[in-house]
């Protein structure tokens, strides 16, 4: 059986800003790969996170709290970071659990970016 | 002719030499001395095949000395292997004789010896098993021996009747049981099988029936078994002077836990008495495995028509056990025997109780002897008797008590409380019974945890000189390279991995608490292990290496604090036990922080996640489970998934399913959905199951869904509703409480129901959520 979390991320750069899609499901080990390439693109010198949700409809306890330690990391690299597309069960659950105090949500991914690109000097590559 | 009616036949021909195994599987196996049939005889196969290997023309003349680890019983084994052999029909005839409690004399016992073969011998030669149990004297016997027997037989019984006034004792005991050397050449080779030679010891009268047997049988030259408690038998044999060359051994220990829960199913079957498997694995472990614990606790549940279905059941039975049943009988026996006089035994119980439960539990001889105002010669028989028993190590100038079955300890405590402080019998039942009842969950949970760690011990077991990838030794590294990596990734680049590590070979591994036993108030058994290994499997200082390993429990990544901690433990372990080269290795669920990569990087120490010590058991051949999924009635769905693998999502879908039958809005469903993965998720890190499976239950009702999510194995902490303040507040910073959490905001009504064992969680939805009062 083919499960969600068998899936690869994807992700792309714009601008200084790198853009990372969640899965189907979030849980351990797909906040895991979403950790590992929002680390790499940090590392490759982004400036600014958005995480799209776009594809999710589920998530569970361990995912989430992946998404803290990521939004940790974030605010120590001073980094930007905003959720988009973010379903309506799932932005409770973030509620719920705090999430949303710490992160922007945004309603999608341009207008994650365009939060993003206030804050920042350089301009928005398409 | 006597009233007892026999087919007469004219067998009396020549010996049958038919191969062993040809008429072993016969439809047609009777059951002669056995009390159980073949089917139901579990647990001692290898035992068996061990004791007809014995019976074989290759070990003829030779002895094999079954050592028995008290309370594991043998009788049923060797009535067995009488029953396999009597039914073989070759010209091996097997002779099997239990001494009882019943004689009180070496002469009367070996009388009873001779009896016992010359009807077995008879019921053989006639292919008639009835002769083996019916009650008939050496004349009867004359009487129905086949002609061709019947000269040497009589001759026998002359020579015994003419001994048997002689006073004599010591040639009486001695031609008695060296009865079946006198079978003439070509009418059978006798296979003797002794059972409870440890109370031949102890018979009354000048002769010392034990020694006598083993003297006689050891220069018998026909085969024979002597069945005996281990501590006994072999210093037995040295007293005899038996020749070794031709004595073999086999050791018979209790079962381990499959075997002990499939002799439960049997006998319970066979007994009518209804039991559970959470009862049934309880009963393994507290019995240990004992089959001669099991079996007469069953059968004081049949007698009682008591089920055993919970562990109130058990435990109720186990104390009415205690105080007044089998057990209570065993034990009783066993130290009256040890200490005839009442007096003497009630200080013996104060010293056994109070030595067992103090800090010391080791002391003098002379402590003893003072403490029980005995002699020195008195106190030395009874410390044996006990040393023999297990109930104490006694090296001649030290005793150690607080050894022995658990039922022992318990049954101590008791009689320590009644007899010696006279305490009200009503409070000390109630007691034990509320004692038994709180350890009985940590009896699993040291199970489960056992388990659970048995994969490092029989991992380090393997390591076996192989070489993998440095990387599954150093956490830091692998995650960096592969946290979040698929797995296909993974197995890919460890192979392609260029560093290695050659895993030296374990000569010897043992728990921490085996060297130090403070270790056991730190972590359990089976949690921090000591290899003693060499490296290229080459035996020499330089290449002697002293793993020490501790698995560290933990829900996140380890932290500095606790890597440091661990480090030093183990460091400070090694260097009191004299280790000049060791190696430390961590484990933990999750893995380690960086900042305890760092620490670890610097002291050597090796480092590893569940994760890679899965990736290092597969690359050293470990199966993994299949997953089995069941259904249930139309109004009500089970499914069984095994944990891991993302199967909470079958778990979610199929509610998703059912949820939208009952028409649930969307949103709805998807809390449903996101409960249930999350009570999966409880259920796999928290519970050391012992079958890895998650058990779920969807009830069909007209206004809600009823979703029940069980597993087996330990109650975690902070779900069985009995945290400590600093516990909860513990539980509460870290983000994996948050299951729970969310599980009670997105469903109407969550419970914990109750169960003996493991967990179960009743979830409800209503189709219109109730509003609070």
């Amino acid at each position: 059986m083919d499960t969600p979390s068998g899936k690869l991320v994807r992700s792309h750069c714009v601008g200084t800003t790198a853009v990372v899609y969640a899965s189907d499901y979030l849980n351990k080990l797909t906040g895991e790969k979403i950790e590992h390439e929002c680390r790499r693109h940090l590392n490759c010198g982004c400036r600014a996170l958005v995480i799209d949700f776009g594809d999710t409809k589920l998530v569970n306890s361990i995912g989430i709290s992946i998404l803290l330690g990521i939004i940790d990391v974030a605010e120590k690299n001073g980094a930007r970071i905003v959720f988009s597309e973010v379903n309506s069960q799932t932005e409770q659950l973030f509620e719920m659990l705090g999430l949303t105090r710490h992160v922007v949500l945004a309603k999608d991914e341009r207008e994650a970016l365009l939060n993003i690109s206030r804050y920042e000097t350089t301009p928005i590559v398409h | 002719m006597h009233g007892f009616s026999l087919r007469l036949c004219a067998f009396a021909g020549e010996i049958c030499h038919e191969t062993m195994s040809s008429r072993s599987s016969s439809e047609n196996f009777r059951r002669i001395l056995g009390r159980v049939v073949r089917q139901d005889f579990v647990g001692r196969a290898g035992e068996l095949d061990r004791i007809m290997a014995q019976a074989e023309p290759l070990n003829a003349g030779r002895g094999l000395l079954l050592l028995m680890e008290p309370s594991v019983g043998v009788s049923e084994l060797l009535r067995q292997a009488y029953d396999q052999i009597f039914n073989q029909r070759t010209e091996v005839i097997p002779i099997y004789f239990a001494i009882t409690r019943n004689e009180t004399t070496a002469v009367s016992a070996a009388i009873e010896f001779l009896n016992t073969f010359v009807q077995q011998y008879i019921a053989f030669r006639r292919d008639e098993p009835v002769v083996s149990h019916a009650p008939l004297t050496l004349q009867d016997l004359l009487e129905l021996a086949p002609p061709a027997d019947f000269e040497w037989i009589e001759q026998l019984v002359d020579a015994y009747n003419r001994l048997r006034f002689s006073n004599d004792d010591k040639a009486l005991v001695r031609f008695c049981l060296g009865a079946p050397q006198r079978i003439p050449a070509g009418r059978g080779r006798p296979f003797v099988m002794l059972d409870g030679s440890q109370l031949a010891e102890y018979l009354n009268g000048a002769v010392v029936l034990g020694t006598e047997i083993l003297r006689v049988f050891g220069r018998g030259g026909f085969s024979f078994i002597l069945a005996g408690l281990r501590r006994q038998i072999l210093e037995a044999a040295h007293d005899a002077k038996c020749n070794f060359e031709l004595i073999d051994m086999l050791r018979l220990e209790r079962l381990d836990a499959t075997e002990a829960a499939r002799l439960i199913e049997h006998v319970a079957r066979r007994q009518q008495v209804a039991t559970s498997e959470a009862a049934r694995d309880l009963l393994v472990q507290q019995f240990a495995g004992s089959p001669f614990f099991i079996s007469i606790f069953l059968q004081a549940a049949r007698e009682k028509h008591t089920s055993l279905l919970s562990y109130l059941d058990c435990e109720r039975l186990y104390v009415d056990e205690l105080f007044g049943g089998h057990i209570h009988r065993h034990f009783a026996d066993l130290l009256e025997e040890i200490s005839p006089r009442l007096d003497a035994r009630h200080l013996l119980i104060r010293l056994l109780w109070e030595a067992a439960a103090g800090e010391e539990q080791t002391s003098s001889f002379e402590v003893w002897r003072k403490r029980l105002h005995m002699a020195a010669n008195e106190l030395e028989d009874v410390l044996h008797r006990l040393h023999v028993q297990e109930f104490v190590n006694w090296d001649e100038t030290t005793v150690e008590a607080g050894t022995g079955p658990q039922a022992w300890k318990d049954y101590l405590k008791i009689r320590y409380r009644l007899d010696v402080l006279n305490e009200p019998r009503a409070l000390v039942v109630a007691d034990m019974l509320a004692d038994s009842l709180k350890r009985a969950p940590h009896t699993m949970a040291r199970h489960y945890k056992q388990i659970a760690n048995a994969g490092l011990r029989d991992l380090i077991s393997r390591f076996n000189t192989q070489q993998v990838p440095t990387v599954l030794f150093d956490y830091k590294t692998f995650a960096n390279k592969y946290k979040g990596a698929e797995s296909e990734t993974i197995v890919s680049g460890l192979a392609a991995e260029t560093e290695f590590v050659k895993l030296p070979q374990t000569v010897h591994l043992a728990s921490c608490s085996a060297f130090i036993s403070d270790m056991r108030q730190i972590c359990e058994e089976d949690h921090c292990l000591i290899a003693h290994t060499f490296e290229e499997g080459t035996y020499t200082d330089a290449q002697q290496v002293i793993w020490v390993a501790a698995d560290i429990e933990s829900k996140l990544e380890v932290d500095v604090e606790a890597a440091r901690l661990w480090c030093e433990r183990l460091e400070n372990i090694a260097n009191r036990l004299g280790f000049s080269r060791f190696q430390i290795w961590l484990l933990s669920n999750e893995g380690f922080s960086e900042e305890a990569g760092k620490l670890l990087d610097r002291r050597k120490a090796f480092s590893s996640s569940r994760q890679q010590l899965g990736l290092l058991a597969s690359r050293l051949g470990e199966a993994t489970p299949s997953p089995v999924v069941t259904a249930g009635p139309p109004d009500e769905f089970l499914m069984v998934v095994p944990m891991g693998e993302d199967n909470e999502l079958i778990a979610a879908n199929t509610a998703e399913q059912i949820a939208k039958r009952l028409t649930f809005r969307p949103e709805a469903i998807n809390q449903i959905k996101t409960a249930i993965v999350e009570a999966c998720i409880n259920a796999s890190e928290h519970s050391f199951s012992p079958d890895r499976k998650i058990y779920q239950r969807f009830r069909v009702e007209s206004d809600r869904l009823v979703i029940t999510i069980s597993s087996r194995g330990i109650v975690p902490a902070n779900l069985n509703g009995t945290k400590s303040g600093s516990e909860a507040k513990e539980a509460a910073e870290e983000r994996r409480g948050w299951g729970l959490k969310l599980i009670r905001t997105l469903m109407d009504e969550v419970e914990f129901e109750r169960v003996d064992d493991g967990t179960s969680l009743r979830m409800t939805k209503y189709l219109r959520p109730q509003k609070s009062p």
